[in-house]
């Protein structure tokens, strides 16, 4: 156990339980109302496809005042026979605790992976806390490429509203596609399966106190996986349905963990991005199907008084940025009535590669650049829902390979201005 | 007649023996100046050297340095004007210290007032520095917050943040620089006190009507607000 710090109670649990084939990983910071649900279904997926394997379920917890722990404990399938099992099911262990370093989930993920290290662990899976979609199926989907395939890591597939994930659909995916080559389609999909090695590599890189300890780690997983020539996968697990989001969530804060983080990796991976061009599918698990998914609100004449605020209010930033011809075209739009709104995919890739440049130059402190992109994302996300308003799924998904291609097409332009 | 030329000759020879006192302190001032012209030469040459490998220009153009001399009509390059400022500084210290060495009571007292200055000279020039990239800084966090939050008066807001913390660093330089201290705390006082009255004035009086419409507008949005996007960014 080398160079890690659990806590004398964890030490014996992992004594007793000596060796383990797969870990699955929860992270958790007060979801008692939540984590009941998820734990019922990693434990109905691991009795049911991986009888014959020693699992261990993680709780890596932050800190819980609201009785996290004492659900996880107490969470059990009380009829198997519900989910169809009829086999015999050993019980699977669990251990619980509260990870220590900087709060955030990129420490308890380390603490997970530390654990399957130490039970030497052929297969691991991480997912999130909140899910109210996660059923037993996702437990193999996360696993058995890594387990039967031989993959090293797996990123989700979900289905999801035309409108939501639109951080992923207009900024990371197009970006880490075009960046790394591969279309890995939910890089920051926050349910993920990865072998017992990648998770020792991941334990290498020192990482641990920077912001990837507290946000960011989704982002850096899949990046460092796909960086260095771990062989990826991507599984579709359905649906993925949330619990009812903080409504206080700050979105540029929101965006600034996210790109910050992808801009980071840039710098890391400078090398190995620049020489690509083009991109190559990853190969898909899991039986795709369509599914029926809750209508989403939105408010597009406010989100473009946002955008217009912002040229308003932040053009001399944005000046800075872009440079004057890419300005003037983000000032046209600020001129053109709701009806007409659009906002070209090439100026947005143009836009998301100058703030990468900026990222890079240290034209301003990382927090106030991100965070003055702002406007401009929320005038791209309204441009893309009055244009997908009357879309099905599939032209909306098409929609969204343009702005990838587009960003595939302009990569000259940020590798030649990447000094 | 002897003593006619002993009147006349005392005072030359007093002052030859003066001058011969003087000579040494003169030949000392003399090569101080050389020297300090010298090494203030070589030390400007070096810094310009230094802060051209550290690429000090383009951070100026970033922390907005450069914007602010272009302002004051100067043209050079910031490195330069740097360079320029060290190079004086040396060169008024290399002065007083050779004006210390001709060891005239006069102008002792006033080398060693001007050294006993210098302290609050750096101590303002560090509050001068620090306290503008510090009044930038927020400004731009203000300006970015309230704009990202939809905010019409975002740069008005942020400006008014600059100005009133530029007014407190002038203030507090001005107060360590000992320019009539007395003076400048009520003139701040005065000033700062006065900001926010007028602010009060205007809003509450002459602005009653650009207020109200503020007010209802903020409102209007909230009401909006509380049909909340249901979009899942990430």
């Amino acid at each position: 156990m080398k160079n890690t710090t659990f806590r004398t109670e964890v030490h014996e649990q992992l004594e007793r339980i000596g060796q383990a084939d797969i870990i699955v990983g929860i992270p958790s910071f007060n979801n008692a109302r939540t984590i009941g649900h998820v734990v019922r279904a990693v434990q109905g997926g691991l009795a049911k496809y991986f009888p014959d394997h020693k699992a261990v379920i993680v709780n890596s917890d932050g800190g819980s005042s609201d009785g996290t722990s004492d659900v996880v404990h107490n969470s059990s399938i009380d009829d198997f026979n519900a989910i169809l099992l009829h086999h015999r099911v050993s019980p699977v262990s669990k251990i619980v605790f509260p990870y220590s370093g900087i709060p955030g989930k990129g420490s308890a993920f380390r603490t997970i992976f530390e654990i399957a290290e130490v039970l030497v662990a052929k297969a691991c899976a991480v997912v999130e806390i909140d899910l109210r979609s996660i059923t037993p199926e996702w437990i193999e989907l996360l696993l058995k490429p890594v387990l039967v395939g031989g993959y090293d890591y797996v990123s989700p597939l979900y289905h999801r509203h035309k409108f939501d994930g639109t951080i992923t659909n207009s900024i990371v995916y197009p970006l880490t596609r075009a960046l790394y080559g591969r279309r890995v389609r939910q890089p920051i999909g926050g349910d993920f399966g990865f072998s017992g090695s990648l998770a020792q590599y991941y334990l290498t890189k020192d990482v641990w106190q920077t912001d990837v300890a507290r946000f960011g780690i989704d982002i850096w997983m899949t990046t460092t996986a796909i960086a260095n020539g771990f062989k990826v996968t991507q599984s579709f697990l359905g649906a993925k349905i949330h619990d009812a989001k903080d409504p206080g969530a700050d979105l540029s804060s929101m965006l600034y963990q996210v790109v910050s983080a992808t801009f980071e990796l840039m710098e890391t991976y400078s090398g190995v991005w620049m020489p690509i061009r083009g991109t190559e599918p990853v190969p898909a698990f899991g039986f795709e199907y369509t599914v029926g998914l809750e209508p989403v609100n939105v408010n597009t004449a406010r989100m473009l008084n946002t955008f217009r605020e912002g040229l308003r209010n932040l053009g001399e930033i944005w000046l800075d940025i872009l440079g004057a011809g890419d300005f003037s075209e983000v000032e046209r739009l600020g001129a053109l009535p709701d009806s007409e709104f659009h906002f070209p995919i090439g100026l947005w890739a143009q836009v998301v590669y100058d703030f990468a440049l900026a990222f890079h130059k240290k034209i301003l402190p990382a927090e106030h650049l991100i965070k003055s992109m702002t406007p401009l994302y929320v005038g791209k996300t309204a441009s893309f829902i009055l244009e997908a308003k009357d879309m099905g799924q599939t032209e909306a998904d098409a929609e969204i390979e343009k702005l990838c291609l587009e960003f595939e097409k302009r990569k000259d332009y940020l590798v030649s201005n990447w000094k | 007649m002897e003593n006619f030329i002993n009147l006349i000759l005392e005072p030359l020879k007093e002052l030859f023996l003066k001058f011969k006192v003087f000579v040494p302190n003169l030949l000392a001032m003399l090569v101080i100046l050389f020297i300090g012209i010298l090494l203030a030469l070589i030390i400007k040459r070096v810094l310009m050297r230094f802060l051209a490998a550290i690429n000090f220009d383009s951070w100026s153009d970033r922390m907005g340095f450069t914007k602010i001399m272009r302002k004051g009509d100067m043209w050079n390059k910031p490195s330069s004007t740097l360079g320029l400022i060290v190079f004086w500084l040396l060169i008024v210290l290399t002065l007083m210290s050779g004006l210390n060495a001709l060891q005239i009571p006069a102008i002792d007292q006033l080398v060693s007032q001007f050294f006993s200055y210098i302290p609050r000279f750096f101590s303002a020039a560090m509050i001068l520095i620090v306290g503008y990239l510090f009044s930038g800084f927020i400004s731009r966090a203000v300006l970015i917050t309230a704009a990202n939050s939809g905010f019409h008066y975002a740069k008005l807001l942020a400006e008014a943040v600059h100005t009133l913390l530029i007014v407190l660093i002038l203030a507090m330089i001005m107060e360590q620089l000992q320019i009539a201290p007395s003076i400048v705390l009520a003139a701040f006082s005065i000033i700062f006190g006065g900001i926010v009255i007028a602010l009060a004035i205007a809003f509450g009086v002459g602005g009653i009507d650009a207020a109200r419409r503020i007010i209802e507008k903020e409102a209007m949005t909230k009401r909006e607000d509380e049909t909340k996007d249901e979009i899942e960014h990430i």
